[in-house]
């Protein structure tokens, strides 16, 4: 008696790449998403803003690890000494205050001690870069975790968990810092991880409702009924499957972590000086509105485009991995 | 299950979290170095003179006790001692709490009013050049860290231009007496509506960026349903779709964001303080966490968290009334 | 025969995209008398929502109707004239958007759609919105159009209508959320009335008892219907006339029987055959082989020749229109097909060409060597 190959397969690890039941949902490689990013003109600002800042970022930490700011030093100046010869609160090169005219050699003007605004504003893009990245992966790691965990679970561990998320939230998030950081030290290693702690409840909350509704889906059953771990099962099938939108937010969450560092500087809470940072810049600059309004306007526009520069991204890669809004 | 069923619900369900808040802080605070007693009396101080504040401040108790003490204090409104200003907790948050509320809420305020139509507006007119605008606009507000904007909003209007002063804010109910300048009430509106106006819109405008964003996306996306090609079929006027059907149900993710939004406010509060120089709770709090001054940090931290649960069941409780699947969840 | 309530003729309607131009409905003609409930059928993809949409001038951008006449109880609804430069521009009787949206739409004809989740407004009461619609429609005011409205919701079979008009839509059931999309359309007194797909979405018991009301209602009302479809056992039920869709075409148009025991065109015989039904098993079900292609480039000549089991050389490059095939005194049944003799291009010394149907392009999973 002739046996026929049964043609259908019945391939539970392929669960991976088949859409969900009901609506498509499927995983968009990164390859395809950069595509549709490259499309996207305002996007690509994006990235470019993003790309540029990054990478001075990169130099500058470079910089002041390796070579203590020797580099700095020859080609410009040095952003944490107080020049030989003092020349303060100069307007930019073309304008004319109290203080003197502007010159080339300090094209921004320079700061309350002399120091050339320039070269500390790019300088200050390490700690913002810096602080930016680490706090918001501080967040994404945490807050998927919670969430991951809660999601699936439910019951009281999901209450639990929640009401905990929910208390960090309660608490505006810049006491919570200014507390954290007071209490454990005015560094910016605190500064980070006071801040990526307050970004948990965000990453938390996406996660959750993404669990929630991907738990009940068949092919989780399925993995589950085939006895799959439930760690596997979280690691492998859920957690790539809400890739997009955590991509998004965690690229708009930088952006607002380099606004709130941006608020710690100012008060006080932030680098020390004499690193730069744009914020303590800020409140630097703010005992001579008066006589140096340009001292003020630097480090702001600085902040406003980096932030502008991650924003634009984070809205382009929603565009490109939810086709559905402008369809 | 009624609207009224689930305020009370999500009240109930809001201490826990209250608790929570007071748990952190008090942990938080105490991990602060420093001595109180040390700043308060200088350094090497006499040692009666230390036991006496100690006691007085109840400081020589353990960490535990003093918890539950101020747990059972809470619960009765009793918000303890601040060491620093030597008066009750409850008093100096009596004090400072106006100035904060009248600056935040008109923030709010100035957000909703401004970014409401603003977003309806983009939405109706959208990928035309009063859209365009509109998303630079708000792209921009969402990037710009509020206290600079204050900075700048000083310079220009307050130092070049004259037009606005750059510190302090009277309340509009103060005394005339009290106010510089002031002779009649109506003077006194006029002179805080004046100081008002420029840390309004510092702290506001984030809000508004953010509200006129999801607001447009909203509006989008709801201009598209069904529904509204339904009405469309049905002959209703274009303006009324917008205007009722279209807008009512695109509200709901525009609260929701107005609600997560409490916290940035509220912390935006503490900086816009500081810019205009406003003695709020926001400078109080600092003060309190500079001087460690415990039971002022709690308190004020806890009443943060009060504000920020009330600001959230506000929302709820609007997104209920708005959405029947809420309050009234049958199927 | 008096004159139609609805004539459609040679209707076009486009949508330009970045990647080309849809050419959703190709050409289409029909009519609609009164009193009688005409089908519009045909897969996924074949127009029929865009052509019902055009009928009421609600095409979105970047849709747009571009040719043909629409003419409803003599109202000019759409039609073009060429304009002093050669374009062509709408023509001075077509009605205005204005009057449009207050004569026609919900007043004269009305419509119904086919998710009854997503057509009614999910935070505001039924019967506010059916009151709301009877209001603009009726001219009545607040009060009369409620009272009308609990009427309208007790016709359709909702008990307790007075309460019930006081709910939301997630507090009823798809089979009553349809229940009160088809009052709204009653309840305007319309003399013409698209349902599109409204069935579709509900399970069988349900859609069996809507088609009864339906029936029963258009008896009472005598209101005309478009009802459009994808289930062939649905028009075998309720419509009196059927007019078949592909790809933007009509292909097929008779009366009910007739499409059924006198199948002409292909596609039809074909759609008849997938058919799922009682009395045949699943070996003898057969699925049309090959999917739709896109309307933005469909194929040459007749459009259904790559699918189709008898298509021949000439009809990859003849474009037929539909003919009437019917006898002297014989009621109207066309079809688009050059299979028979009215057409007269030579399809019988033609050669037959591999399509998907025989074969041809891509082995199917289904592989039976002759006929079933």
């Amino acid at each position: 008696m002739a046996t026929q190959t049964d043609p259908r397969t019945d391939d539970g690890a392929a669960a991976d790449d088949e859409s969900g039941p009901g609506e498509i949902e499927a995983r968009v490689g990164l390859r395809y998403t950069l595509k549709q990013v490259k499309r996207d003109t305002t996007a690509r600002i994006g990235i470019y803003t993003v790309g540029f800042v990054t990478l001075v970022a990169l130099l500058a930490a470079i910089d002041y690890y390796l070579f203590d700011y020797a580099v700095a030093e020859t080609v410009w100046y040095n952003p944490v000494q107080d020049p030989d010869q003092v020349q303060r609160l100069l307007p930019p090169v073309g304008m004319e205050n109290q203080y003197g005219p502007g010159v080339i050699e300090h094209p921004m003007g320079t700061d309350h001690r002399g120091r050339d605004i320039l070269g500390r504003l790019f300088y200050g893009t390490r700690i913002a870069i810096t602080v930016g990245f680490m706090a918001t992966g501080i967040g994404l790691v945490g807050g998927t975790l919670i969430g991951a965990v809660s999601g699936y679970y439910g019951g009281w561990i999901d209450d639990v968990l929640q009401r905990v998320t929910e208390t960090i939230y309660a608490i505006p998030f810049l006491v919570l810092v200014i507390a954290f950081m007071t209490a454990f030290g005015r560094d910016l290693t605190f500064a980070m991880i006071g801040v990526g702690i307050t970004s948990i409840p965000v990453f938390n909350r996406l996660i959750r409702s993404r669990v929630v509704s991907i738990r009940e889906e068949d092919y989780i059953e399925a993995a589950r009924a085939a006895g799959v771990k439930d760690r596997n099962i979280i690691l492998r099938h859920i957690i790539p499957n809400s890739f997009a939108p955590v991509l998004v937010q965690a690229t708009l969450q930088i952006g607002v972590s380099i606004l709130i560092v941006a608020g710690l500087s100012f008060l006080g809470f932030g680098a020390q000086p004499p690193t730069p940072s744009w914020g303590q810049m800020l409140s630097a600059s703010r005992n001579y509105m008066l006589p140096a309004p340009t001292f003020s306007l630097f480090p702001g526009i600085a902040i406003l485009i980096t932030v502008i520069g991650f924003n634009i991204l984070g809205d382009g890669l929603q565009d490109a991995l939810d086709p559905r809004i402008n369809n | 299950m009624g609207l009224l069923r689930y305020t009370l619900w999500r009240l109930a369900q809001s201490i826990p979290v209250l608790i929570g808040i007071i748990t952190i802080t008090f942990f938080l605070a105490n991990q602060i170095p420093g001595d109180p007693v040390e700043i308060m009396l200088g350094p090497s101080p006499a040692q009666e003179q230390v036991e006496a504040i100690q006691a007085r401040y109840g400081l020589d108790r353990p960490a535990h006790e003093r918890y539950l003490t101020y747990l059972a204090g809470v619960a009765s409104g009793d918000l303890g001692q601040s060491i620093y200003y030597d008066r009750p907790v409850l008093d100096m948050i009596l004090l400072r709490l106006p100035v904060t509320l009248y600056l935040t809420v008109s923030a709010f305020m100035f957000a909703i009013v401004t970014a409401i139509p603003l977003g309806v507006l983009s939405a109706k007119r959208r990928n035309k050049p009063a859209d365009h605008v509109s998303r630079i606009v708000s792209l921009i507000g969402v990037s710009t860290p509020s206290f600079w904007i204050g900075l700048m909003l000083i310079i220009v209007f307050a130092f070049h231009l004259g037009w606005f002063p750059a510190r302090g804010l009277p309340l509009p109910w103060a005394d005339p007496a009290d106010i510089r300048g002031a002779e009649t009430q109506l003077e006194v509106i006029r002179t805080s509506l004046h100081h008002l106006a420029m840390p309004m819109v510092a702290l506001g405008t984030l809000q508004m960026a953010q509200i006129t964003r999801i607001e447009r996306s909203s509006m989008v996306e709801s201009l598209q349903g069904e529904y509204v090609k339904l009405a469309r079929a049905y002959g209703v006027p274009e303006s009324k779709i917008v205007r009722k059907h279209a807008f009512q149900v695109a509200q709901l993710p525009v609260i929701t964001i107005i609600g997560l939004g409490l916290s940035t406010a509220l912390g935006g509060a503490v900086l816009t303080e500081t810019v205009f120089e406003i003695q709020g709770m926001g400078r109080l709090i600092i003060t309190a966490i500079n001087n460690q001054d415990y039971e002022l940090i709690m308190g004020t931290t806890f009443m943060f968290g009060v504000a920020f649960v009330i600001g959230v069941i506000i929302t709820d409780i609007a997104y209920a009334y708005i959405d029947p699947r809420v309050a009234y969840g049958d199927e | 025969m008096s004159e139609p309530l609805l004539s459609v003729e040679n209707l076009k309607t486009q949508f330009f995209t970045e990647d080309g131009t849809v050419r959703a409905v190709d050409g289409i003609s029909f009519d609609v008398y009164e009193g009688e409930i005409v089908g519009l059928v045909g897969e996924s993809g074949a127009g029929k929502s865009v052509a019902t949409s055009s009928l009421l001038r609600l095409v979105d951008s970047p849709g747009e109707i571009v040719g043909g006449e629409i003419t409803f109880k003599g109202e000019t609804i759409f039609g073009l004239e060429e304009g002093t430069s050669g374009e062509p521009r709408p023509r001075d009787d077509m009605l205005s958007e204005e009057e449009m949206r207050k004569q026609i739409r919900g007043r004269e004809i009305a419509i119904i759609f086919q998710d009854p989740m997503e057509s009614l407004n999910p935070v505001f009461t039924v019967g506010g919105q059916l009151r709301e619609f009877i209001e603009i429609n009726r001219g009545l005011s607040e009060e009369e159009a409620r009272a009308e409205a609990i009427d309208m919701l007790r016709e359709v079979g909702i008990p307790a209508p007075e309460s019930r008009y006081d709910e939301y839509p997630h507090q009823f059931s798809g089979g009553m959320r349809q229940r009160v999309l088809i009052a709204m359309a009653l309840a305007c007194q319309p003399d013409l009335i698209i349902a599109d797909e409204p069935t579709t979405a509900l399970d069988v018991t349900v859609e069996g008892q809507i088609l009864e009301m339906v029936t029963e209602l258009q008896e009472k009302y005598d209101t005309s219907f478009i009802w459009v479809t994808h289930d062939m056992s649905v028009v075998a039920e309720i419509c009196d006339r059927v007019n078949v869709m592909y790809l933007g075409e009509i292909i097929e148009h008779a009366e009910v029987d007739d499409l059924f025991y006198d199948t002409k065109h292909p596609y039809t015989q074909a759609l008849l055959d997938s058919m799922p039904r009682p009395d045949r098993t699943v070996e003898e079900l057969d699925p049309i082989k090959g999917v739709m292609p896109e309307a933005i480039d469909p194929p040459s000549g007749c459009r259904f020749h790559s699918r189709c089991p008898h298509a021949r050389e000439v009809c990859r490059e003849v474009h037929p229109e539909p003919r009437d095939l019917s006898d002297e005194g014989e009621p109207m049944h066309s079809a688009a097909c050059v299979m028979y003799d009215a057409f007269d291009v030579g399809y019988e010394g033609s050669r037959p060409i591999e399509t998907e149907a025989t074969g041809g392009f891509s082995a199917g999973l289904t592989e039976t060597e002759g006929d079933e």
